[in-house]
């Protein structure tokens, strides 16, 4: 191991020298084997730190000159003596003007979200706000009057599965197989959006999307800018300037090529899914008729769903919903007091059926998810519903006790998390792309040894990616985990990122990429382990597999935040 | 999900590689913990691929199966799919309790073994779960369609309940035995045996005497 350490020590001890002014304070204790002991890292860390923005030649040389005098502010927010404690409930109250604004247009406001997480009593009332349903510059009237529509357009989803699943009993009952259920009604769907590819259809969306409040963008789209633009966005977001982001974005977006379709269909607005209440009364103008599908249904692509694919991942979502994990309980008191009949009722009208001896809350929790993951199939048919979706959900639904509310907070979370659900599996390779560049970038030396293993591709921390730690940290963290990360990104989408964060002094500019940062950081920190111990992918696996228990979120952030301020504008 | 129980090395003389697969929710996972750990819970459904090592002696021989437990809904599968080459067993899983769960190893799961196995003489072994369950529901698939496809892929049968761990371990040890019995899979599973002996280090016995004799 100490053999093996060697290059990695000796170009930090001449990047040590090469910065000598700013490192007086921590030269002793880098001396140190670096990966055995945390505190080691982290003053090697804010070794490669001071290279990092000493190096840097621009206009932000004046504030990275004063580092040595200044380390508190260097600090991540997450590390261990920075922590600072959650959005409070009074903080809360009082950051909001007259009219019921955020003050500063959400700066404060996510800021502190982002370095202490929010306090569990007002989750439900903040989330929405992280993301993203409500503008930071709304109302409350504004808010009010959306989240009323906004339940409306839920309901209505509601409605459409009520009728097919009504129908495909019907249809079940009248062929007498139970196994087929494909049947004449599937094709009134198809008559809606008949030969357009998606692209039609997201245009269409597209065109509405500014209606109301500022348009949002679609997060993928600033990852695939920064792929091709190295130096476009995050590598300045040092600097002062109040250049319009959304600008730069926008630009970039133009030249990304095939992602179109990716960044265009999350960019609908708060107030649009105008393709959801289209199908609406196009469904029930056209219910009886009797065409055939169009070949774009097929392998799942299709713009709107069949009845059997509702009935596929009806399916499956019944069968996840019964065995969510149930560390909720005890977050949720009022959703786990819930009387047997309640339960016994919710379950019956989604027709919940096969929970066994599971106890009240956990029926009634899992008919929450039925009726929402249901909802959510239909409102994004393109993903519909993939094993793992259900996971990212429970937490909210346990928080979030309203529906309507709880299916637009999901909605919000899965624009940037339905990606890892496609078919062609391309935004999930893009994510394990990204881990792959982080840990590269970060340690050469266990990158190549993830080469020598052919595990260079980060498969093994599919499932990290897939449903965000939510399997390896317990509830509570996982959640301080998400709010972070929806802080990042909603500071990204609000186009605060660039003005605000020189001046907040949180060195790590905000990123749509925390998570995968997490994910580097959590196998970085076992690096001596993988490369002195592991002779296979199969064994990294085993040991990302088996981390539940064994992390702890706030470290885990901490370090995610040095390789941010590292490399945030090498990625 | 399950931590790792068996423990990864220890002196063996064979090592195999085993598949399970199915239908999502038939119990592939269960049956992976009922026969690793001996315990019955409920399990998420399981997200990509994961395995655990059991080792074992059967029919004198000391073993290692890693045993790679796959998540069943197709939006997984093109993942899955590279987890078929060089396993030397696969277990194809049904619920007896579900129909389609049968019906789709014809459909689906007999197809994939069949494109992406790359081993001729892998052994197959048709398993039907969940027998404990007919208080519950009603068996939606009898014994004897079992045996009638099993033959049909040429694989041996037993059903089982991972809940019970009525024929749990059964199920491993005649998958285990069949591949011994076959000479080009014996000799990839003492070639990985000896390969894993060079490098092996002292270790200690896992914790509940799951480890072989």
């Amino acid at each position: 191991m100490l053999t093996e350490q060697k290059p990695l020590m000796r170009a930090l001890r001449r990047s040590h020298t090469s910065s000598s002014q700013s490192t007086s304070s921590s030269s002793s204790s880098s001396s140190n084997t670096s990966s055995s002991s945390s505190s080691s890292w982290i003053h090697l860390r804010s070794v490669l730190l001071v290279v990092a923005s000493s190096s840097s030649s621009s206009s932000s040389s004046s504030s990275s000159q004063q580092i040595p005098t200044d380390r508190g502010s260097l600090k991540s927010p997450w590390s261990h003596r920075r922590r600072k404690h959650a959005l409070l409930p009074k903080q809360w109250k009082n950051l909001f003007t007259a009219d019921g604004k955020l003050i500063d247009g959400g700066v404060k406001f996510l800021k502190k979200i982002r370095s202490g997480g929010v306090d569990p009593s007002i989750r439900a009332e903040v989330w929405p706000f992280l993301l993203g349903i409500y503008d930071f510059n709304s109302s409350k009237e504004e808010r009010d009057s959306l989240r009323s529509q906004k339940r409306k357009e839920y309901e209505r989803l509601r409605k459409r599965c009520r009728q097919i699943l009504k129908r495909t009993e019907k249809s079940v009952k009248l062929k007498g197989t139970a196994g087929n259920v494909c049947n004449e009604d599937n094709e009134c769907f198809s008559q809606v959006f008949d030969s357009p590819g998606l692209e039609d259809v997201v245009s269409g969306r597209k065109s509405h999307s500014t209606e109301g409040g500022s348009p949002v963008f679609d997060d993928s789209d600033h990852r695939i800018c920064d792929h091709s633009h190295p130096s476009s966005l995050s590598s300045d977001s040092f600097l002062e300037g109040e250049v319009d982001k959304r600008v730069v974005i926008s630009q970039d977006a133009c030249t990304g090529e095939t992602e179109s379709s990716d960044s265009d269909s999350s960019e609908e607005d708060e107030n649009t899914p105008l393709l959801s209440s289209e199908i609406i009364e196009e469904n029930d103008i056209h219910k009886d008729d009797n065409d055939s599908s169009s070949p774009s249904q097929i392998e799942g692509r299709s713009a709107t769903p069949t009845d059997e694919d509702f009935a596929t991942w009806r399916r499956i979502i019944l069968l996840d919903a019964v065995r969510a994990n149930d560390d909720w309980i005890i977050y949720s008191p009022s959703q786990a007091s819930v009387s047997t009949m309640e339960a016994r009722r919710l379950a019956e009208s989604v027709g919940l059926k096969d929970y066994d001896d599971l106890e009240p809350c956990r029926i009634f929790h899992a008919a929450r998810l039925v009726s929402i993951l249901e909802a959510y199939a239909l409102y994004d048919p393109e993903i519909g519903y993939c094993q793992g979706m259900s996971d990212l959900l429970s937490p909210i639904i346990s928080v979030v006790e309203d529906d309507s509310e709880a299916f637009w907070c999901f909605a919000g979370f899965m624009k940037r998390a339905r990606h890892n659900f496609r078919l062609d599996e391309v935004g999930i390779r893009r994510q394990l792309n990204i881990v792959s560049k982080i840990i590269k970038c970060k340690d050469n030396h266990l990158y190549r040894h993830l080469e020598k293993l052919q595990a260079e591709d980060c498969f093994f921390v599919y499932r990290m990616v897939i449903v965000l730690f939510r399997r390896e940290l317990n509830f509570e963290q996982t959640l301080c985990l998400w709010e972070v990360m929806w802080a990042d990104q909603a500071a990204i989408r609000a186009g605060i990122a660039r003005s605000a964060w020189g001046r907040m002094r949180l060195r790590a500019p905000p990123t749509d990429d925390l998570l995968l940062y997490a994910i580097a950081a959590c196998v970085l920190q076992r690096r001596k382990l993988i490369i002195e111990k592991y002779s296979s992918m199969d064994e990294i696996m085993r040991e990302c597999n088996s981390m539940a228990g064994h992390l702890d979120v706030w470290k885990l952030l901490d370090d995610a935040h040095d390789l941010v301020v590292n490399l945030h504008d090498k990625i | 999900m399950g931590s790792f129980s068996g423990q990864s090395s220890g002196s063996c003389d064979l090592s195999f590689k085993i598949l399970l697969i199915g239908d999502s929710s038939v119990g592939k996972s269960s049956m992976l913990l009922s026969f690793i750990s001996a315990s019955a819970e409920d399990l998420a459904p399981t997200i990509g691929v994961d395995f655990k090592v059991k080792l074992l002696s059967v029919g004198g021989k000391r073993l290692k199966l890693t045993i790679w437990d796959t998540a069943g809904q197709e939006k997984f599968r093109t993942l899955t799919s590279s987890y078929y080459r060089g396993s030397q067993g696969i277990i194809l899983v049904y619920d007896v309790t579900r129909r389609d769960t049968f019906t789709n190893l014809t459909d689906v799961w007999a197809k994939e073994v069949e494109l992406y196995s790359t081993n001729q003489d892998c052994v197959k072994i048709l398993v039907g779960n969940k027998v404990d369950m007919f208080q519950d529901s009603e068996r939606a698939v009898s014994r004897e369609e079992g045996i009638a496809l099993a033959k049909e892929l040429g694989s041996i049968f037993l059903e089982c309940s991972a809940k019970t761990r009525k024929n749990v371990e059964q199920c491993f040890e005649e998958l285990a035995l069949k591949i011994m019995e076959t000479p080009s899979l014996l000799e990839e599973g003492s070639a990985v045996g000896k390969r894993n002996i060079l490098k092996q280090k002292p270790e200690q016995a896992p914790p509940g005497g799951a480890c072989c004799s």
